[in-house]
C-alpha cells in the first residue's frame, strides 16, 4: 500500500478519485450519472488539456510557458481568417496556423536556449507580443461568417465544413470531436517524452542541464523542440476553440496558461523540471475537467467556485505530495 | 575519565523495515576530536542526522552535558549546542559573510524587529579573528560567493562559533580543498579543542585520521564496532574493523608498462592553452604540452588553481572552443568544440562533482547509464528500452552496483554505486580516452578499491587515462608518470619509481 | 552584441508606435477620445462609430486612445489630451470616481467633454451620452414575459423554465440587466431554472449550458447578457440537438453579432445597447459650432428579431 503510494499515477488517480467522489455525492439530482456529463467535461477540458499536453513538454524540460493562452487566440484568428475570410482549403489553413504556433513556439524557445532569458520572462514577453499581434491581425473584432463590406453592410459566408467536423460528436455521438483531438495529442507527447531519443533529452535538461551538457545532451535543440512542439499544441487548441466558436476570437485564450500550469501540477509533474510525464497530465486535466462541471451542475455561484477550486487544488496538490 | 559532553546510549533508527542503525552507543569527551568512520552506508549519516534533529523518531537516547538530548528539527539542535557543516556546505552564496554568520540568530533591536548589522559586523569580524581567518571588516559585508571554498568552509565553523556550539560534526570537511588550505583547516580545528568543543570528524581519508583524530569509533552495517584512542588504532586495524577484512593492498599493480611505447599516442597537446571565459583574466591553462599512450594512466597532480580542472574541460569542450594550441586524439588532429563532438571521437570526462555535472538525479539508473550515449541505444530516434536495459545490467554487472533495480532513480543509490555508475555512463560510450577527475570522491574504501582494478582492467585493453585526484595517495598508487601543474603550466613531470609525495607536492606548490 | 543591436530596434519600434499618435493642429478640430478598454467588441464598435460619423466631416479628426481597463491609465490619457490642447474630447470612462477630477480639470481648463456609456461624479462636463443598462433588462423581460405567454404550454396554465447566464456580477452593467430583467418578469408564470456567471464569455457560456442542460429535462428560453453569451448557449444547445425547443435572447445588438445572429434565426431577439458613438459626433459638432447642448441625452434602444431585423429593428 506505502509502496504503491510511491508511484505517481497512483497519486494522481487518488486525487481524480477524490474529486470524483465528490461529483457522486453533489450529483445535482442525478445528473452527473448520466453519460452526456462525462461526455461535455470531456469537451470542455480539452482545449485546456492540449494547451497542457504542451506544457508538460516545457515543464519537463525545466521551463514554463505563459504565452500558451495568447498563442492560442493568435491562432483561432489566423484560422478563422484563413478559412472565413480567404476561403483557404482547411489543410492549408490548419497547417498555415500550425505553422503560425511552431514560429511562436521557436521564438520563445529561441530567447531561452540560445539567449539564455529566463522562460517566465521570455515567455511573458511572447504572451503580450502574440495577443497584440492577434488583435492588429484581426482589427479588434471577431473574425466570424459576418463579414463587413467597405460600404458598411454585411454579408454571410457559409461556415466551411472543418468547423462542425471539429464540433461535431463522434462514435455514436458519444465523444465530442475536439476530446479525439485532445487525446492525440495527449499520444503525441507521450511518444515524445517514452518513445524518443529528444524525450530522454528533455528529462535530462529538465532534471540536471549541466550534467546533460556534459554528457553530450544536445540541450539547446531539446527546448526549441519543447517550445516548438508546446507552440503547435497551442495552435491546435486555437484551432479546436475557433470551431467550436464559430468564430476566431483576438481575445480567446486569455488565462487559459494558468489553467493549463494548474493542470500539470494536480497531474504530479514537477515545476522544478526532470520529472512527470503526459499520462499524469491527462489525469489532472480529467481531475479539473470534473472539478468544473461539479460545480457548474452545482450551479455554485461564482465566488464559492473560485474559493473551492482553490481549496480543492490545494487539497489534490497535498494528496499526492511526494513523502519524504 | 572526565564526564562525556555527548553520550550516545544504544540509539537506533529503522526506515520502512531496514535498521539502518542499531544499538549504537559511545561517549565524545569535550575538548577532543573525535572521529567518526566507516564506510558509506555503514550508518554514519543516520547517526548524525539523529544529532542533527533531521531524524526525530529515534531509538534510545542523547545526553549532553548530562541532560537528555532529543532535537526535534535541525533548530531545535543548533540551539542545543550543536552544529553540523555538511560536505554541501549550508551557506546562502548571496548573502553577506556577517548576514550568514548569524542567519537564523541575527542581533536584533527595537523588541526583534530591527536588523542591528553594525553589532553582527563587529561581531562576524572578532569570531573570524579568533579563527584566523584573514577577513577584513569590509569583507563582512560581501557576498559569500565571493570567496574561495576554503574560506567558506571555515566561515561555516564560524556560524557554528556564533552559535555558541559545543558540539561540532564535520562532515568530509576537506573534500573540495587543497592540501594548505587543509592545514589552515586542522588548525582551526586544534583552536575548536582548545575551546573545549567536542569536534565530531567524518572522513574517508587515512592520513587525515592519523593527523587529526584523538580517539576514532567505527561504524559498520550500522552497529557499532569499536571506539579506541587514535594510538591504539593503527591504519590496518581501522581498515580491518570497516571493511571487515584485511586489505593488504590498495593500489593494484601497473600492467606490462606500455607507458612510453613505440604507439601512436591515445592523446597528445602541444602548447594547449585554455582561455578563461573572463576575457580580462589570464589564461586558465597555457602551453602545456603532454602525450598519454593507450593502456597508460597520466596522473595530472595540481592544487586549486593549477588549471588541471580547465584542462580537463578545454580538452573535452565543457566551455565551447577556448583551447590554443594543437591536440591530436590517436594522430587525428581535434579542436575542442562542445562536448557532444569530443564524446563522437572517443572522449570521456568523469567530472569532480557527480551530483552537479554527473548524474540526473531524478532519472533512473539504466537512463544515466545510457545518457551518453544515447543514440546508441535509440536508433532513428526511437528509444529501445529493451537495449537500454540489457547494458544497463551489463555495467552494474561489469562494474558491481549493487541495485535493487535498473529503473531505481540514482539518487536513491550510495555514494560508490552512484560514481560507479557515472563511471558505466561513459565506458558506454567506448571511450579511448578518459579524462577521471577525482574518480573516488565521496567513495567508501572498499568501493575504492574495486574502481581502482576497474580503472586497471581498462587500461589493460587499451583505453587512456588522464587523472586528476586530491588525494595524492591515489594519484602516486595509481598513475604510471605524472605531470604536475602550477598556475596553468607544467613544474614538473615524475615517473612512477621517482614519485614521492614531497617532491610531486614541492612542486604543485611551485618550487623547483 | 548582436543582442544590444536587437534590444536597440526594439527600443526604435516601440517609439515609433508611441509617437504616431501625436495630435496635430492646423485648419481641423481636433477630437481626442479617450477609451477605457479595447478588449471587448462593443467598445470596438464604439470607437468605429466615432470614426465612421467623424469621416463624414472632413474638418474634424479624432485621436483615439486606448487605456487597456486600467483607471490611472485613463486618468493620465486625459492629461496629456489636455496638455495637447485639444478642441474637444470624448471619454468613456471605465469608473466614475476615479475620473471624475481628470475630467472636471478638463472642462474647467475650457475643453469642452462630452461623457459616454458610464457616468462621472458631480456636473463638471458638456453632456453625458448614455443607454440604461436597467431599462434595457427591463425590456427584455417584458418581452420574453411577453413571447413565453404565446407558448401552448403557458396557454393551457403552465409555467415557463428559464434560463439566466449572467455577465460578471461584479460589474454594473451585469448587475442592472439582472435587476430590469427581474422586475420586468415577477408576477408572470416563469421560474428561473439554472442561473450562472459566464463572466460575458462564449466559452464560459457554453460550459454552463451544457450544465444547464444536464441538469434540466425542459428549457423554454435562455436569456443571456450579451450577444456572444447567447450565441455559446445556442451551441451547447445545438450540440446536444436541443436547440428547436429553446429560445435564445441577448443584448447588446452590435451588427456582425447579435444582428447577425437573428437573421441567421440562432437568436429569437437581441436587443440593442447604443454605442452612442454617432450621437457623440454630432453633439461634438454641434459644440464646436457654438451651438448649445442638452447636459444628459438618454439613447434611444431598439429590438431586433427575425421579421424586423431587415428593417432595422424597432425602437423600444
Amino acid at each position: 500500500m506505502k509502496a504503491a503510494f510511491q508511484i505517481p499515477w497512483v497519486r494522481a488517480l487518488l486525487a481524480l478519485a477524490l474529486v470524483f467522489a465528490i461529483g457522486c455525492l453533489c450529483n445535482a439530482h442525478g445528473a452527473f450519472f448520466h453519460w452526456s456529463t462525462h461526455r461535455d467535461m470531456l469537451r470542455q477540458v480539452s482545449v485546456y488539456g492540449i494547451l497542457a499536453c504542451g506544457m508538460t513538454l516545457v515543464v519537463v524540460s525545466g521551463g514554463i510557458d505563459l504565452a500558451v493562452g495568447s498563442v492560442l487566440g493568435l491562432s483561432a484568428v489566423i484560422f478563422s481568417t484563413a478559412t472565413l475570410h480567404h476561403g483557404l482549403p482547411a489543410f492549408l489553413a490548419v497547417a498555415l496556423t500550425l505553422g503560425a504556433g511552431a514560429a511562436a513556439g521557436l521564438a520563445s524557445g529561441t530567447l531561452v536556449s540560445r539567449l539564455r532569458v529566463q522562460p517566465f520572462i521570455a515567455t511573458l514577453a511572447l504572451m503580450v507580443f502574440a495577443r497584440g499581434l492577434a488583435k492588429a491581425l484581426s482589427g479588434g473584432q471577431k473574425i466570424s461568417r459576418v463579414i463587413q463590406q467597405p460600404d458598411g453592410s454585411f454579408s454571410y459566408v457559409d461556415l466551411p465544413t472543418v468547423f462542425a467536423r471539429l464540433d461535431a460528436r463522434v462514435l455514436g455521438g458519444n465523444v465530442a470531436a475536439v476530446s479525439l483531438v485532445f487525446l492525440a495529442c495527449v499520444l503525441v507527447s507521450w511518444v515524445v517524452l517514452s518513445r524518443l531519443r529528444y524525450g530522454r533529452y528533455l528529462y535530462a535538461t529538465g532534471g540536471n542541464e549541466d550534467a546533460a551538457r556534459l554528457s553530450g545532451v544536445p540541450v539547446v535543440r531539446a527546448k526549441l523542440l519543447a517550445y516548438g512542439l508546446c507552440g503547435v499544441f497551442a495552435a491546435v487548441a486555437g484551432i479546436c476553440q475557433a470551431a467550436q466558436e464559430e468564430q476566431g476570437d483576438p481575445e480567446a485564450g486569455t488565462g487559459y496558461e494558468l489553467t493549463a500550469i494548474a493542470i500539470v501540477v494536480i497531474g504530479g509533474t514537477s515545476l522544478a523540471g526532470g520529472r512527470g510525464g503526459v499520462g499524469l497530465t491527462l489525469i489532472g486535466a480529467i481531475t479539473i475537467g470534473y472539478l468544473e462541471k461539479i460545480l457548474s451542475i452545482n450551479a455554485v455561484p461564482e465566488a464559492s467556485r473560485l474559493m473551492l477550486t482553490g481549496a480543492i487544488i490545494v487539497a489534490a496538490v497535498l494528496l499526492q505530495r511526494r513523502k519524504p | 575519565m572526565p564526564e562525556p559532553l555527548l553520550r550516545f546510549a544504544r540509539v537506533g533508527k529503522s526506515f520502512g523495515g531496514v535498521r539502518a542503525l542499531d544499538d549504537v552507543s559511545f561517549d565524545v569527551l569535550a575538548g577532543e576530536v573525535h572521529v567518526l568512520a566507516g564506510e558509506n552506508g555503514a550508518g554514519k549519516s543516520t547517526l548524525i542526522k539523529i544529532l542533527a534533529g533531521v531524524h526525530p523518531g529515534f531509538d534510545g537516547e542523547m545526553t549532553l552535558q548530562g541532560k537528555p538530548l532529543r532535537p526535534a528539527s535541525p533548530d531545535d539542535a543548533r540551539r542545543s549546542g550543536i552544529s553540523v557543516i555538511h560536505q554541501e556546505l549550508s551557506l546562502v552564496d548571496s548573502m553577506s559573510v556577517s548576514d550568514n554568520i548569524h542567519l537564523g540568530r541575527e542581533s536584533r533591536r527595537l523588541g526583534g524587529w530591527w536588523l542591528d548589522r553594525p553589532a553582527q559586523v563587529a561581531r562576524s569580524a572578532e569570531l573570524c579573528r579568533q579563527l584566523n581567518l584573514e577577513l577584513s571588516e569590509a569583507d563582512m559585508a560581501r557576498p559569500v560567493e565571493a570567496f574561495s571554498l576554503s574560506v567558506k568552509n571555515r566561515i561555516e565553523i564560524a556560524k557554528a562559533l556564533a552559535f555558541e556550539a559545543r558540539v561540532i560534526v564535520m562532515d568530509e570537511p576537506t573534500s573540495a580543498l587543497d592540501r594548505p588550505e587543509v592545514d589552515k583547516l586542522f588548525t582551526l580545528v586544534a583552536a575548536l579543542r582548545a575551546r573545549g568543543c567536542a569536534v565530531i570528524y567524518i572522513t574517508h581519508k587515512m592520513e587525515e585520521i592519523a593527523r587529526v583524530a584523538d580517539r576514532i569509533t567505527v561504524l559498520r552495517d550500522g552497529k557499532w564496532v569499536g571506539t579506541a584512542p587514535a594510538g591504539e588504532c593503527p591504519e590496518r586495524r581501522l581498515i580491518q574493523w570497516m571493511v571487515g577484512r584485511d586489505l593488504s593492498e590498495q593500489f593494484p599493480p601497473p600492467g606490462e608498462g606500455r607507458a612510453g611505447g613505440t604507439a601512436a599516442p591515445a592523446l597528445e597537446t602541444r602548447g594547449l592553452g585554455v582561455r578563461d571565459p573572463d576575457p580580462s583574466r589570464r589564461n586558465a591553462v597555457g602551453g602545456v604540452s603532454l602525450r598519454v599512450a593507450p593502456g597508460e594512466i597520466l596522473g595530472i597532480a595540481g592544487l586549486q588553481g593549477s588549471g588541471a580542472a580547465e584542462l580537463f574541460q578545454g580538452l573535452f569542450g565543457s566551455r565551447g572552443a577556448c583551447c590554443t594550441g594543437e591536440v591530436t586524439l590517436g594522430g587525428v588532429p581535434f579542436h575542442p568544440k562542445n562536448p557532444r563532438d569530443s564524446i563522437g571521437r572517443g572522449l570521456a570526462h568523469l567530472t569532480a562533482d557527480r551530483k552537479a555535472t554527473g548524474l540526473v538525479l531524478g532519472m533512473s539508473v539504466g537512463a544515466n547509464v545510457s545518457l551518453a550515449s544515447l543514440p546508441g541505444v535509440s536508433p532513428m530516434g526511437l528509444l529501445r528500452r529493451g537495449i537500454e536495459r540489457s547494458r544497463a545490467r551489463h555495467w552494474a554487472g561489469a562494474l558491481g552496483i549493487r541495485l535493487a533495480s535498473i529503473e531505481q532513480p540514482v539518487g536513491t543509490l550510495s555514494g560508490g554505486n552512484q560514481q560507479k555508475v557515472v563511471l558505466a555512463k561513459w565506458l558506454c560510450t567506448g571511450p579511448r580516452v578518459l579524462l577521471l577527475e577525482d574518480p573516488t570522491r565521496g567513495v567508501d574504501v572498499g568501493a575504492k578499491r574495486e574502481i581502482y582494478s576497474l580503472m586497471r582492467a581498462w587500461t589493460g585493453q587499451g583505453m587512456a587515462i588522464l587523472l586528476i585526484s586530491s588525494e595524492l595517495p591515489e594519484l602516486l598508487g595509481l598513475s604510471d608518470r605524472i605531470l604536475v601543474l602550477h598556475r596553468g603550466s607544467v613544474s614538473a613531470e615524475f615517473t612512477r619509481a621517482e614519485a614521492t609525495q614531497e617532491k610531486v607536492l614541492a612542486a604543485a606548490m611551485g618550487s623547483q | 552584441m548582436s543582442k544590444h543591436a536587437l534590444s536597440l530596434v526594439l527600443t526604435l519600434c516601440l517609439a515609433a508606435t508611441a509617437l504616431a499618435g501625436k495630435p496635430r493642429h492646423g485648419d481641423k478640430w481636433i477630437i481626442g477620445m479617450s477609451q477605457c478598454n479595447l478588449g471587448e467588441p462593443w467598445r470596438v464598435q464604439m470607437n468605429a462609430d466615432i470614426l465612421k460619423a467623424a469621416r463624414a466631416h472632413p474638418e474634424l479628426e479624432v485621436v483615439f486612445k486606448d487605456a487597456q481597463n486600467d483607471t490611472l491609465a485613463q486618468a493620465a490619457q486625459i492629461g496629456e489630451f489636455v496638455n495637447a490642447e485639444v478642441d474637444l474630447l470624448i471619454v468613456s470612462p471605465k469608473e466614475a470616481a476615479p475620473l471624475t477630477p481628470p475630467v472636471a480639470e478638463a472642462f474647467r481648463r475650457g475643453i469642452p467633454v462630452v461623457v459616454l456609456d458610464r457616468r462621472v461624479l458631480g456636473g463638471d462636463y458638456t453632456q453625458f451620452i448614455g443607454a440604461d443598462n436597467r431599462r434595457i433588462g427591463r425590456a427584455a423581460g417584458e418581452w420574453i414575459a411577453r413571447r413565453l405567454a404565446a407558448l401552448p404550454r403557458m396557454k393551457a396554465g403552465g409555467r415557463a423554465r428559464l434560463v439566466e447566464l449572467k455577465g460578471l456580477m461584479t460589474s454594473t452593467p451585469g448587475q442592472d440587466r439582472d435587476a430590469g430583467f427581474r422586475e420586468a418578469i415577477k408576477g408572470a408564470p416563469v421560474d428561473i431554472v439554472f442561473e450562472a456567471d459566464m463572466k460575458w464569455l462564449e466559452p464560459e457560456a457554453r460550459k454552463e449550458m451544457e450544465s444547464a442542460l444536464a441538469v434540466n429535462e425542459q428549457i423554454d428560453l435562455v436569456y443571456a447578457h450579451n450577444d456572444p453569451g447567447a450565441h455559446g448557449a445556442y451551441l451547447a444547445a445545438k450540440a446536444a440537438g436541443r436547440e428547436g425547443d429553446i429560445l435564445f435572447v441577448g443584448i447588446d445588438g452590435l451588427p456582425q453579432e447579435g444582428q447577425a445572429y437573428v437573421r441567421q434565426r440562432l437568436l429569437a431577439a437581441s436587443f440593442e445597447y447604443p454605442t452612442g458613438g454617432k450621437e457623440a459626433v454630432a453633439s461634438a459638432l454641434r459644440i464646436l459650432n457654438g451651438e448649445s447642448v442638452p447636459k444628459e441625452v438618454a439613447l434611444e434602444s431598439r429590438v431586433f428579431t427575425p421579421d424586423n431585423v431587415a428593417r432595422g429593428g424597432d425602437s423600444l
